[in-house]
Protein backbone atom coordinates (compact mmCIF):
# COMPACT_ATOMS: atom_id res chain seq x y z
CA UNK A 1 0.00 0.00 0.00
CA UNK A 2 1.53 3.28 -1.07
CA UNK A 3 0.41 6.83 -0.60
CA UNK A 4 0.13 9.12 -3.58
CA UNK A 5 0.89 12.83 -3.72
CA UNK A 6 -2.58 14.02 -2.67
CA UNK A 7 -2.60 11.73 0.35
CA UNK A 8 0.88 12.83 1.42
CA UNK A 9 -0.08 16.49 1.05
CA UNK A 10 -3.31 16.16 3.02
CA UNK A 11 -1.61 14.22 5.82
CA UNK A 12 1.08 16.91 5.95
CA UNK A 13 -1.73 19.46 6.32
CA UNK A 14 -3.20 17.45 9.21
CA UNK A 15 0.25 17.32 10.85
CA UNK A 16 0.60 21.09 10.55
CA UNK A 17 -2.71 21.45 12.41
CA UNK A 18 -1.35 19.21 15.18
CA UNK A 19 1.78 21.38 15.46
CA UNK A 20 -0.47 24.47 15.60
CA UNK A 21 -2.14 23.08 18.71
CA UNK A 22 1.25 22.87 20.43
CA UNK A 23 2.52 26.33 19.63
CA UNK A 24 1.58 29.32 21.77
CA UNK A 25 3.00 31.92 19.39
CA UNK A 26 0.27 33.50 17.30
CA UNK A 27 2.63 34.33 14.42
CA UNK A 28 3.73 30.67 14.33
CA UNK A 29 0.08 29.59 14.27
CA UNK A 30 -0.73 31.97 11.44
CA UNK A 31 2.32 30.82 9.42
CA UNK A 32 1.37 27.17 9.92
CA UNK A 33 -2.22 27.92 8.87
CA UNK A 34 -0.92 29.56 5.72
CA UNK A 35 1.28 26.52 4.98
CA UNK A 36 -1.62 24.17 5.63
CA UNK A 37 -3.93 26.05 3.27
CA UNK A 38 -1.23 26.11 0.64
CA UNK A 39 -0.94 22.31 0.92
CA UNK A 40 -4.71 21.98 0.49
CA UNK A 41 -4.59 24.10 -2.65
CA UNK A 42 -1.82 21.81 -3.92
CA UNK A 43 -4.11 18.81 -3.29
CA UNK A 44 -6.92 20.59 -5.16
CA UNK A 45 -4.62 21.32 -8.07
CA UNK A 46 -3.41 17.74 -8.41
CA UNK A 47 -6.99 16.45 -8.10
CA UNK A 48 -7.94 18.69 -11.05
CA UNK A 49 -5.66 16.64 -13.29
CA UNK A 50 -6.84 13.28 -11.93
CA UNK A 51 -10.57 13.97 -12.17
CA UNK A 52 -10.25 16.06 -15.35
CA UNK A 53 -12.19 18.93 -13.81
CA UNK A 54 -10.63 22.16 -14.95
CA UNK A 55 -12.53 24.39 -12.50
CA UNK A 56 -10.51 22.89 -9.61
CA UNK A 57 -7.51 24.85 -10.93
CA UNK A 58 -9.41 28.12 -10.41
CA UNK A 59 -10.50 26.99 -6.95
CA UNK A 60 -6.86 26.17 -6.09
CA UNK A 61 -5.76 29.60 -7.31
CA UNK A 62 -8.48 31.36 -5.32
CA UNK A 63 -7.51 29.39 -2.20
CA UNK A 64 -3.87 30.44 -2.53
CA UNK A 65 -4.73 34.10 -3.02
CA UNK A 66 -7.55 34.44 -0.48
CA UNK A 67 -6.93 31.83 2.19
CA UNK A 68 -3.18 31.16 2.08
CA UNK A 69 -2.09 34.77 1.61
CA UNK A 70 -4.99 37.17 2.26
CA UNK A 71 -6.39 35.87 5.53
CA UNK A 72 -2.99 35.20 7.20
CA UNK A 73 -1.79 38.69 6.27
CA UNK A 74 -5.01 40.20 7.63
CA UNK A 75 -4.72 38.21 10.88
CA UNK A 76 -1.08 39.20 11.21
CA UNK A 77 -2.03 42.84 10.73
CA UNK A 78 -4.64 42.56 13.52
CA UNK A 79 -2.08 40.81 15.73
CA UNK A 80 0.44 43.62 15.28
CA UNK A 81 -2.27 46.28 15.69
CA UNK A 82 -3.55 44.83 18.97
CA UNK A 83 -0.06 44.01 20.24
CA UNK A 84 -0.81 40.47 21.41
CA UNK A 85 1.64 37.86 20.25
CA UNK A 86 1.15 34.75 22.33
CA UNK A 87 -1.72 32.74 23.73
CA UNK A 88 -1.24 31.18 27.18
CA UNK A 89 -4.04 28.65 26.64
CA UNK A 90 -6.86 27.75 29.01
CA UNK A 91 -7.47 24.61 31.09
CA UNK A 92 -5.58 22.24 28.78
CA UNK A 93 -1.94 23.27 28.33
CA UNK A 94 -0.87 23.57 24.66
CA UNK A 95 1.60 20.62 24.79
CA UNK A 96 -1.15 18.37 26.15
CA UNK A 97 -3.56 19.71 23.53
CA UNK A 98 -1.02 18.66 20.90
CA UNK A 99 -0.89 15.13 22.33
CA UNK A 100 -4.71 15.06 22.35
CA UNK A 101 -4.66 15.99 18.66
CA UNK A 102 -2.30 13.10 17.89
CA UNK A 103 -4.66 10.69 19.66
CA UNK A 104 -7.64 12.21 17.83
CA UNK A 105 -5.78 11.59 14.57
CA UNK A 106 -5.69 7.92 15.56
CA UNK A 107 -9.43 8.09 16.31
CA UNK A 108 -10.13 9.71 12.95
CA UNK A 109 -8.32 6.81 11.29
CA UNK A 110 -10.96 4.48 12.74
CA UNK A 111 -13.77 6.86 11.75
CA UNK A 112 -12.39 6.96 8.21
CA UNK A 113 -12.41 3.16 8.06
CA UNK A 114 -16.17 3.08 8.59
CA UNK A 115 -16.92 5.43 5.69
CA UNK A 116 -18.52 3.80 2.61
CA UNK A 117 -15.99 3.01 -0.09
CA UNK A 118 -16.15 4.51 -3.54
CA UNK A 119 -14.11 4.33 -6.72
CA UNK A 120 -13.87 8.11 -6.88
CA UNK A 121 -10.38 9.51 -7.52
CA UNK A 122 -8.88 10.81 -4.25
CA UNK A 123 -11.50 8.99 -2.18
CA UNK A 124 -9.21 7.07 0.19
CA UNK A 125 -8.88 6.36 3.90
CA UNK A 126 -5.78 8.57 4.13
CA UNK A 127 -7.58 11.66 2.82
CA UNK A 128 -10.60 11.00 5.03
CA UNK A 129 -8.32 10.53 8.05
CA UNK A 130 -6.54 13.81 7.30
CA UNK A 131 -9.84 15.67 6.84
CA UNK A 132 -11.43 14.40 10.07
CA UNK A 133 -8.17 14.97 11.94
CA UNK A 134 -8.03 18.58 10.68
CA UNK A 135 -11.60 19.11 11.86
CA UNK A 136 -10.93 17.69 15.31
CA UNK A 137 -7.63 19.60 15.68
CA UNK A 138 -9.47 22.81 14.84
CA UNK A 139 -12.04 21.93 17.49
CA UNK A 140 -9.27 21.38 20.08
CA UNK A 141 -7.68 24.69 19.04
CA UNK A 142 -10.96 26.55 19.55
CA UNK A 143 -11.63 24.83 22.88
CA UNK A 144 -8.20 25.30 24.47
CA UNK A 145 -7.36 28.87 23.48
CA UNK A 146 -7.85 32.03 25.45
CA UNK A 147 -7.31 34.78 22.88
CA UNK A 148 -10.09 35.68 20.45
CA UNK A 149 -7.63 35.65 17.54
CA UNK A 150 -6.77 32.01 18.20
CA UNK A 151 -10.47 31.19 18.08
CA UNK A 152 -10.61 32.60 14.56
CA UNK A 153 -7.60 30.49 13.60
CA UNK A 154 -9.25 27.40 15.09
CA UNK A 155 -12.41 28.10 13.12
CA UNK A 156 -10.34 28.42 9.93
CA UNK A 157 -8.69 25.05 10.60
CA UNK A 158 -12.14 23.46 11.00
CA UNK A 159 -13.15 25.06 7.71
CA UNK A 160 -10.07 23.59 6.06
CA UNK A 161 -11.02 20.15 7.36
CA UNK A 162 -14.56 20.45 5.99
CA UNK A 163 -13.18 21.66 2.66
CA UNK A 164 -10.75 18.73 2.41
CA UNK A 165 -13.54 16.27 3.26
CA UNK A 166 -15.86 17.74 0.64
CA UNK A 167 -13.06 17.80 -1.92
CA UNK A 168 -11.94 14.20 -1.55
CA UNK A 169 -15.04 12.32 -0.41
CA UNK A 170 -17.59 13.80 -2.80
CA UNK A 171 -17.34 14.47 -6.49
CA UNK A 172 -16.69 18.12 -5.74
CA UNK A 173 -18.86 21.20 -5.68
CA UNK A 174 -19.48 23.50 -8.63
CA UNK A 175 -17.26 26.53 -9.02
CA UNK A 176 -19.96 28.99 -7.93
CA UNK A 177 -20.54 27.19 -4.62
CA UNK A 178 -16.80 26.95 -3.91
CA UNK A 179 -16.34 30.65 -4.59
CA UNK A 180 -19.33 31.45 -2.40
CA UNK A 181 -17.87 29.44 0.48
CA UNK A 182 -14.50 31.16 0.05
CA UNK A 183 -16.16 34.56 0.07
CA UNK A 184 -18.15 33.60 3.17
CA UNK A 185 -14.99 32.58 5.00
CA UNK A 186 -13.26 35.79 3.96
CA UNK A 187 -16.15 37.96 5.14
CA UNK A 188 -16.47 35.89 8.34
CA UNK A 189 -12.82 36.47 9.16
CA UNK A 190 -13.11 40.17 8.35
CA UNK A 191 -16.14 40.58 10.62
CA UNK A 192 -14.61 38.60 13.48
CA UNK A 193 -11.41 40.61 13.04
CA UNK A 194 -13.40 43.81 13.45
CA UNK A 195 -15.15 42.27 16.46
CA UNK A 196 -11.75 41.54 18.00
CA UNK A 197 -10.94 45.24 17.61
CA UNK A 198 -14.22 46.17 19.32
CA UNK A 199 -13.61 43.71 22.16
CA UNK A 200 -10.11 45.11 22.58
CA UNK A 201 -11.45 48.66 22.73
CA UNK A 202 -14.22 48.04 25.24
CA UNK A 203 -12.56 45.45 27.51
CA UNK A 204 -8.86 46.32 27.01
CA UNK A 205 -8.08 42.62 26.45
CA UNK A 206 -9.20 39.87 24.06
CA UNK A 207 -9.36 37.07 26.61
CA UNK A 208 -12.54 35.13 25.82
CA UNK A 209 -12.62 33.43 29.23
CA UNK A 210 -13.28 36.79 30.90
CA UNK A 211 -16.01 37.95 28.55
CA UNK A 212 -18.75 36.54 30.79
CA UNK A 213 -18.12 39.22 33.38
CA UNK A 214 -20.66 42.01 32.99
CA UNK A 215 -19.42 45.57 32.99
CA UNK A 216 -20.96 48.99 32.59
CA UNK B 1 40.29 -19.96 18.01
CA UNK B 2 37.67 -19.00 15.46
CA UNK B 3 38.99 -17.90 12.08
CA UNK B 4 38.54 -14.15 11.65
CA UNK B 5 36.73 -12.94 8.61
CA UNK B 6 38.92 -10.36 6.75
CA UNK B 7 35.79 -8.25 6.36
CA UNK B 8 35.44 -8.22 10.15
CA UNK B 9 39.06 -7.07 10.56
CA UNK B 10 38.46 -4.12 8.24
CA UNK B 11 35.40 -3.21 10.27
CA UNK B 12 37.43 -3.16 13.48
CA UNK B 13 40.19 -1.19 11.75
CA UNK B 14 37.75 1.60 10.82
CA UNK B 15 35.70 1.34 14.01
CA UNK B 16 38.41 1.68 16.66
CA UNK B 17 40.01 4.92 15.39
CA UNK B 18 36.56 6.44 14.80
CA UNK B 19 35.74 5.73 18.44
CA UNK B 20 38.48 8.18 19.42
CA UNK B 21 38.41 10.66 16.54
CA UNK B 22 34.68 11.00 15.87
CA UNK B 23 33.68 12.33 19.34
CA UNK B 24 36.48 14.91 19.17
CA UNK B 25 35.48 15.87 15.64
CA UNK B 26 31.77 16.17 16.50
CA UNK B 27 32.40 18.40 19.51
CA UNK B 28 35.09 20.36 17.63
CA UNK B 29 32.86 20.95 14.61
CA UNK B 30 29.99 22.07 16.84
CA UNK B 31 32.18 24.55 18.70
CA UNK B 32 33.93 25.71 15.52
CA UNK B 33 30.60 26.39 13.79
CA UNK B 34 29.41 28.41 16.77
CA UNK B 35 32.70 30.33 16.93
CA UNK B 36 32.78 31.13 13.21
CA UNK B 37 29.16 32.34 13.27
CA UNK B 38 30.02 34.60 16.21
CA UNK B 39 33.03 36.06 14.31
CA UNK B 40 35.57 34.25 16.42
CA UNK B 41 38.37 32.00 15.17
CA UNK B 42 37.52 29.32 17.71
CA UNK B 43 39.50 26.43 19.13
CA UNK B 44 41.11 23.88 16.78
CA UNK B 45 38.88 21.02 15.59
CA UNK B 46 40.58 18.43 17.79
CA UNK B 47 40.70 20.58 20.92
CA UNK B 48 39.03 17.78 22.91
CA UNK B 49 42.06 15.53 22.39
CA UNK B 50 44.47 18.27 23.52
CA UNK B 51 42.28 18.89 26.55
CA UNK B 52 42.28 15.20 27.39
CA UNK B 53 46.08 15.11 27.19
CA UNK B 54 46.40 18.19 29.38
CA UNK B 55 43.88 17.00 31.95
CA UNK B 56 45.35 13.53 32.27
CA UNK B 57 48.73 15.07 33.16
CA UNK B 58 47.23 17.15 35.94
CA UNK B 59 46.83 16.23 39.57
CA UNK B 60 43.41 15.78 41.13
CA UNK B 61 41.83 17.84 43.87
CA UNK B 62 39.29 15.82 45.80
CA UNK B 63 36.91 17.01 48.48
CA UNK B 64 37.07 15.33 51.90
CA UNK B 65 33.35 14.61 51.78
CA UNK B 66 33.39 12.22 48.81
CA UNK B 67 33.15 8.44 48.91
CA UNK B 68 34.02 5.67 46.45
CA UNK B 69 30.93 6.56 44.38
CA UNK B 70 32.42 9.82 43.12
CA UNK B 71 35.84 8.26 42.49
CA UNK B 72 34.53 5.34 40.46
CA UNK B 73 31.74 7.07 38.52
CA UNK B 74 33.85 8.50 35.71
CA UNK B 75 35.45 5.16 34.91
CA UNK B 76 32.13 3.32 35.32
CA UNK B 77 30.34 5.71 32.96
CA UNK B 78 33.04 5.53 30.35
CA UNK B 79 33.05 1.74 30.41
CA UNK B 80 29.27 1.65 30.04
CA UNK B 81 29.56 4.07 27.11
CA UNK B 82 32.20 1.91 25.45
CA UNK B 83 29.86 -1.07 25.90
CA UNK B 84 27.06 0.96 24.30
CA UNK B 85 29.31 1.95 21.42
CA UNK B 86 29.83 -1.75 20.75
CA UNK B 87 26.19 -2.86 20.96
CA UNK B 88 24.37 0.23 19.61
CA UNK B 89 23.97 0.30 15.82
CA UNK B 90 25.19 3.88 15.56
CA UNK B 91 27.48 3.20 12.59
CA UNK B 92 26.74 0.99 9.61
CA UNK B 93 30.18 -0.65 9.62
CA UNK B 94 30.18 -1.40 13.33
CA UNK B 95 31.49 -4.94 13.91
CA UNK B 96 28.70 -7.37 14.73
CA UNK B 97 28.79 -8.41 18.38
CA UNK B 98 26.14 -10.96 19.26
CA UNK B 99 22.67 -9.66 20.00
CA UNK B 100 21.33 -6.84 22.12
CA UNK B 101 17.94 -5.49 23.02
CA UNK B 102 16.55 -1.99 22.38
CA UNK B 103 15.38 -1.61 25.95
CA UNK B 104 18.68 -2.86 27.30
CA UNK B 105 20.43 -0.06 25.41
CA UNK B 106 17.91 2.51 26.63
CA UNK B 107 18.43 1.55 30.23
CA UNK B 108 22.21 1.47 29.98
CA UNK B 109 21.84 5.11 28.93
CA UNK B 110 19.62 5.62 31.99
CA UNK B 111 22.19 3.89 34.22
CA UNK B 112 24.88 6.30 33.01
CA UNK B 113 22.61 9.18 33.94
CA UNK B 114 21.87 7.58 37.31
CA UNK B 115 25.54 7.27 38.24
CA UNK B 116 26.27 10.83 37.11
CA UNK B 117 23.44 12.01 39.39
CA UNK B 118 24.73 9.94 42.27
CA UNK B 119 28.27 11.27 41.85
CA UNK B 120 26.96 14.84 41.75
CA UNK B 121 25.10 14.31 45.03
CA UNK B 122 28.09 12.53 46.52
CA UNK B 123 30.41 15.46 45.81
CA UNK B 124 28.44 17.42 48.46
CA UNK B 125 28.64 20.59 46.37
CA UNK B 126 25.36 22.51 46.41
CA UNK B 127 25.71 23.55 42.76
CA UNK B 128 26.21 19.93 41.72
CA UNK B 129 23.10 18.95 43.66
CA UNK B 130 21.12 21.67 41.85
CA UNK B 131 22.32 20.27 38.55
CA UNK B 132 21.44 16.75 39.63
CA UNK B 133 17.93 17.78 40.57
CA UNK B 134 17.43 19.46 37.18
CA UNK B 135 18.83 16.46 35.34
CA UNK B 136 16.47 14.15 37.24
CA UNK B 137 13.48 16.33 36.28
CA UNK B 138 14.51 16.38 32.63
CA UNK B 139 15.09 12.64 32.53
CA UNK B 140 11.58 11.94 33.83
CA UNK B 141 10.10 14.21 31.16
CA UNK B 142 12.13 12.87 28.28
CA UNK B 143 11.85 9.17 29.00
CA UNK B 144 8.33 8.63 27.52
CA UNK B 145 9.40 10.32 24.29
CA UNK B 146 12.48 8.12 23.88
CA UNK B 147 10.55 5.02 24.92
CA UNK B 148 7.73 5.62 22.41
CA UNK B 149 10.17 6.31 19.57
CA UNK B 150 12.10 3.12 20.26
CA UNK B 151 8.90 1.13 20.78
CA UNK B 152 7.60 2.29 17.40
CA UNK B 153 10.81 1.06 15.77
CA UNK B 154 10.48 -2.26 17.58
CA UNK B 155 6.85 -2.69 16.46
CA UNK B 156 7.86 -1.81 12.90
CA UNK B 157 10.49 -4.57 12.86
CA UNK B 158 8.31 -6.93 14.97
CA UNK B 159 11.35 -7.50 17.20
CA UNK B 160 13.16 -5.58 19.90
CA UNK B 161 16.53 -7.00 18.91
CA UNK B 162 18.71 -4.14 17.71
CA UNK B 163 20.37 -5.94 14.80
CA UNK B 164 16.91 -6.90 13.46
CA UNK B 165 15.39 -3.45 14.06
CA UNK B 166 18.16 -1.62 12.21
CA UNK B 167 18.31 -4.12 9.35
CA UNK B 168 17.94 -2.36 6.03
CA UNK B 169 15.95 -5.17 4.39
CA UNK B 170 13.36 -5.17 7.14
CA UNK B 171 11.52 -2.08 6.04
CA UNK B 172 9.77 -0.98 2.92
CA UNK B 173 6.91 1.29 1.98
CA UNK B 174 5.83 4.74 3.00
CA UNK B 175 4.59 3.80 6.48
CA UNK B 176 7.98 2.36 7.46
CA UNK B 177 9.72 5.50 6.18
CA UNK B 178 7.29 7.68 8.10
CA UNK B 179 7.91 5.67 11.27
CA UNK B 180 11.68 6.04 10.82
CA UNK B 181 11.42 9.76 10.14
CA UNK B 182 9.18 10.50 13.15
CA UNK B 183 11.16 8.22 15.46
CA UNK B 184 14.38 9.88 14.24
CA UNK B 185 12.94 13.32 14.99
CA UNK B 186 11.78 12.10 18.41
CA UNK B 187 15.21 10.68 19.25
CA UNK B 188 16.94 13.82 17.96
CA UNK B 189 14.81 16.15 20.09
CA UNK B 190 15.17 13.92 23.15
CA UNK B 191 18.92 13.64 22.66
CA UNK B 192 19.17 17.44 22.82
CA UNK B 193 17.52 17.18 26.25
CA UNK B 194 19.56 14.16 27.23
CA UNK B 195 22.84 15.91 26.37
CA UNK B 196 21.58 19.17 27.94
CA UNK B 197 22.24 21.13 24.76
CA UNK B 198 20.82 24.42 23.66
CA UNK B 199 17.08 24.97 23.97
CA UNK B 200 17.17 23.26 27.37
CA UNK B 201 20.54 24.32 28.69
CA UNK B 202 23.40 26.48 27.46
CA UNK B 203 26.64 24.55 28.04
CA UNK B 204 28.83 27.64 27.56
CA UNK B 205 27.41 30.10 30.08
CA UNK B 206 29.66 31.15 32.91
CA UNK B 207 27.02 30.75 35.58
CA UNK B 208 27.07 27.21 36.94
CA UNK B 209 24.00 28.00 38.98
CA UNK B 210 21.79 27.69 35.91
CA UNK B 211 23.45 24.76 34.15
CA UNK B 212 22.59 21.09 34.11
CA UNK B 213 25.41 18.82 33.01
CA UNK B 214 28.27 21.22 33.70
CA UNK B 215 26.96 21.89 37.20
CA UNK B 216 27.04 18.17 37.96
CA UNK B 217 30.71 17.75 37.05
CA UNK B 218 31.93 20.91 38.81
CA UNK B 219 33.86 19.00 41.46
CA UNK B 220 35.68 16.78 38.98
CA UNK B 221 39.25 17.59 38.04
CA UNK B 222 42.29 15.99 36.48
CA UNK B 223 41.81 12.49 35.09
CA UNK B 224 38.24 12.21 36.33
CA UNK B 225 37.31 15.31 34.36
CA UNK B 226 39.13 13.98 31.30
CA UNK B 227 37.12 10.75 31.43
CA UNK B 228 33.86 12.66 31.96
CA UNK B 229 34.53 15.05 29.07
CA UNK B 230 35.39 12.25 26.68
CA UNK B 231 32.37 10.29 27.93
CA UNK B 232 30.02 13.18 27.22
CA UNK B 233 31.44 13.62 23.71
CA UNK B 234 31.12 9.88 23.07
CA UNK B 235 27.52 9.90 24.33
CA UNK B 236 26.74 12.75 21.97
CA UNK B 237 28.31 10.89 19.05
CA UNK B 238 26.43 7.67 19.78
CA UNK B 239 23.07 9.46 20.07
CA UNK B 240 23.66 11.48 16.88
CA UNK B 241 24.75 8.24 15.19
CA UNK B 242 21.46 6.58 16.18
CA UNK B 243 19.52 9.55 14.79
CA UNK B 244 21.53 9.39 11.56
CA UNK B 245 20.75 5.68 11.21
CA UNK B 246 17.04 6.42 11.70
CA UNK B 247 17.06 9.04 8.96
CA UNK B 248 19.11 6.79 6.67
CA UNK B 249 16.33 4.21 6.89
CA UNK B 250 13.93 6.72 5.37
CA UNK B 251 15.78 6.49 2.05
CA UNK B 252 15.16 2.87 0.95
CA UNK B 253 11.58 3.85 0.02
CA UNK B 254 13.06 6.27 -2.54
CA UNK B 255 16.45 4.94 -3.63
CA UNK B 256 18.53 1.89 -2.78
CA UNK B 257 21.84 2.65 -1.05
CA UNK B 258 25.06 0.73 -1.65
CA UNK B 259 27.24 -0.31 1.29
CA UNK B 260 29.95 2.27 0.55
CA UNK B 261 27.36 5.03 0.40
CA UNK B 262 25.85 3.87 3.69
CA UNK B 263 29.26 4.00 5.41
CA UNK B 264 29.88 7.48 4.01
CA UNK B 265 26.39 8.68 4.95
CA UNK B 266 26.61 7.44 8.52
CA UNK B 267 29.79 9.50 8.95
CA UNK B 268 28.51 12.59 7.16
CA UNK B 269 25.13 12.44 8.91
CA UNK B 270 26.72 12.68 12.35
CA UNK B 271 28.90 15.60 11.27
CA UNK B 272 25.92 17.27 9.57
CA UNK B 273 23.87 17.04 12.77
CA UNK B 274 26.81 18.53 14.70
CA UNK B 275 27.10 21.49 12.30
CA UNK B 276 23.36 22.15 12.19
CA UNK B 277 23.18 21.98 15.97
CA UNK B 278 25.95 24.59 16.06
CA UNK B 279 23.96 26.87 13.76
CA UNK B 280 20.79 26.27 15.78
CA UNK B 281 22.60 27.07 19.04
CA UNK B 282 23.77 30.41 17.66
CA UNK B 283 20.30 31.36 16.43
CA UNK B 284 18.18 30.20 19.36
CA UNK B 285 18.07 31.19 22.99
CA UNK B 286 17.90 29.01 26.05
CA UNK B 287 14.33 28.38 27.16
CA UNK B 288 13.15 29.51 30.54
CA UNK B 289 13.23 26.50 32.86
CA UNK B 290 9.45 26.29 33.15
CA UNK B 291 9.09 26.31 29.35
CA UNK B 292 11.20 23.15 28.98
CA UNK B 293 8.22 20.75 29.16
CA UNK B 294 6.76 22.59 26.13
CA UNK B 295 9.88 21.75 24.14
CA UNK B 296 9.96 18.15 25.32
CA UNK B 297 6.28 17.87 24.35
CA UNK B 298 7.36 18.10 20.71
CA UNK B 299 9.65 15.10 21.19
CA UNK B 300 6.74 13.23 22.75
CA UNK B 301 4.48 14.22 19.84
CA UNK B 302 6.99 12.76 17.37
CA UNK B 303 7.16 9.57 19.43
CA UNK B 304 3.35 9.37 19.60
CA UNK B 305 3.01 9.85 15.84
CA UNK B 306 5.64 7.19 15.16
CA UNK B 307 3.95 4.68 17.43
CA UNK B 308 0.51 5.53 16.03
CA UNK B 309 1.69 4.80 12.50
CA UNK B 310 3.39 1.62 13.72
CA UNK B 311 0.14 0.43 15.34
CA UNK B 312 -1.85 1.37 12.23
CA UNK B 313 0.59 -0.53 10.03
CA UNK B 314 0.31 -3.57 12.29
CA UNK B 315 -3.51 -3.42 12.13
CA UNK B 316 -3.62 -3.11 8.33
CA UNK B 317 -1.18 -5.87 7.44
Amino acid sequence: MNLDLIELVSIAAALSAILMAGSTHLSMNIALYSLQTFLLSLATYSLAGLRAESHFIWVALAIVVLKALGIPLFLHWIMVKIGVNSDPGTTLAPPLAMHCCVLLMGLSYFLAQSLPSSSLEGHSWANATAAISLLLSGLILMLTRRIALSQIIGFLVIENGIYLFALTQTSGMPLVVEMGVLLDVLVGVMISGLLVFRIQRSFEHIDVTQLTELRD
Amino acid sequence: MKELDPNEIYRWLIFLPSLLILPALVLGLLRKTKARLQNRIGAPLFQLLFDLKKLSGKGETLSDAISWIFRSTAALNLSMLLLLSLVCPWLVFKPALGTSDLFYVMYVFAAIRFFTLLAALDSASPFAAFGASREATLSILVEPALMLSFAALAVNAKSSELSRVFEFAANSGVEASAIWAFAGMGILLSSLVELSRMPIDDPTTHLELTMVHEAMILEASGRTLALLEYGQALRMTILFGLVTQCFMHVFPAVIALSLGLKVLLSFLGILFIAISLGIFEVLSVKLRWRRNPDFIAYALTMGLLASLIAVGKGLLS
